[in-house]
């Protein structure tokens, strides 16, 4: 059992209090449970779609969604409204989502994600009448953050540029040739399906 | 290849932005993106992922926010509490490693008396030659040496015995 949930009361102490809110803690950090609240209903769902499809892994979306969020409290920055502080936690969990593949892969005990997917809701899926899963599975990270950042979440090359860290000159081409990919693919797959695009 | 947008993308991209695509498109803008390979794959890549993203919302298994304030509150006290202790934890280093150079000093300065104190208690264990008088020093260097500590550590024992008395009278 961790420290932090046997002593509660000893770490929300008058003891820790002078220094745990010093007066130079930045305006985000000292966001209110209702305020972050509001915050989290708005945001989260978004981005566990991101962290998931990107992934590919809805187990390694939950644990890396909730380190963004106690990231995006503990972090210094700005309180510069809300469409910021969301483009903050993307590039948070686009951070994390990198460091994670960086690291050695280890074998996921979720490996069905489309099927997940496809149990939840099935509408949705008939309504676009693609099946995105498999498509994306044949794109590098990189190319399935930039989709998802441009057409799941509408962001301006900008936006993506300063989620991702990579170059603003450097996305429209990234993104014309990982959707130009995706497309081929989306059609391949719908040919086979005998669907419509 | 050309990386110049075709003109129609940005309507397109508006109108499958606010759904509107493809149903309350107008005819002549279907018939474009029928022909235009850029807005044809706008379309396309455009209604995927917003699917996907709705889908994806809606299966997204979220936990209480208070947890994770509550973690983030943590976290911040922790970090808080690091960089309270760790100056004082420096201090203490320090403090540490001067008494051991004071005590390294101390032992060097008198090992001379040491070794020959030593000496002359091994004569001292010869059982002819047992006299108590030996074992007080005799030249009156040696009688401050033995002295001083000891006033001091009375001194230092009534000092605390003071403070202990005023501290259970308060």
């Amino acid at each position: 059992m961790p420290l932090e949930s046997i002593l509660p009361s000893l770490f929300a102490g008058e003891v820790f209090r002078s220094a745990a809110l010093p007066a130079e803690l930045p305006p985000g950090a000292l966001m209110g449970n209702e305020a972050f609240a509001a915050f989290y209903s708005r945001s989260a769902r978004p981005l566990w779609a991101y962290l998931a499809r990107v992934s590919a892994d809805p187990a390694l979306a939950d644990d890396l969604m909730q380190e963004s969020f106690v990231r995006y409290l503990c972090a210094a920055r700005p309180d510069d409204g809300e469409v910021a502080a969301r483009r903050y936690l993307f590039r948070i969990a686009t951070n994390l989502l990198r460091d994670h593949w960086r690291k050695p892969r280890q074998a996921s005990i979720e490996e069905i994600p489309e099927e997940f997917f496809a149990a939840v809701s099935s509408s949705a899926q008939s309504d676009s009448r693609v099946l995105l899963g498999p498509a994306l599975a044949q794109l590098t990270l990189r190319d399935r953050e930039l989709l998802w950042l441009a057409y799941a979440e509408g962001y301006s090359h900008k936006e993506i540029a300063e989620v991702t860290g990579l170059a603003s000159a450097s996305i429209r081409l990234l993104l014309f040739r990982a959707r130009r990919r995706i497309a081929a693919l989306l059609r391949d797959q719908n040919a086979q399906l005998g669907l419509q695009p | 290849m050309t990386l110049g947008p075709c003109p129609h993308e940005k309507e397109i991209a508006a109108m499958l932005a606010s759904g509107q695509w493809p149903h309350a498109a107008p005819a002549e803008l279907r018939a474009h993106a029928a022909t235009c390979r850029s807005c044809a794959e706008l379309a396309l890549v455009t209604s995927a992922f917003r699917a996907a993203r709705a889908t994806a919302s809606a299966a997204a298994p979220l936990v209480s926010p208070g947890i994770l304030w509550w973690r983030a509150q943590l976290r911040r006290r922790n970090a808080a509490l690091e960089r309270v202790t760790k100056p004082i934890l420096g201090a203490q280093l320090f403090a540490f490693s001067i008494c051991i150079a004071v005590a390294i000093a101390f032992a060097a300065s008198h090992a001379a008396q040491g070794l020959s104190w030593i000496a002359s208690l091994s004569q001292l264990l010869r059982p002819a030659s047992v006299d108590v008088a030996k074992l007080w020093p005799s030249s009156s260097g040696s009688a401050f040496w033995v002295l001083v500590p000891l006033l001091a550590t009375l001194a230092l024992l009534g000092g605390v015995a003071v403070y202990l008395a005023s501290s259970e009278e308060q």
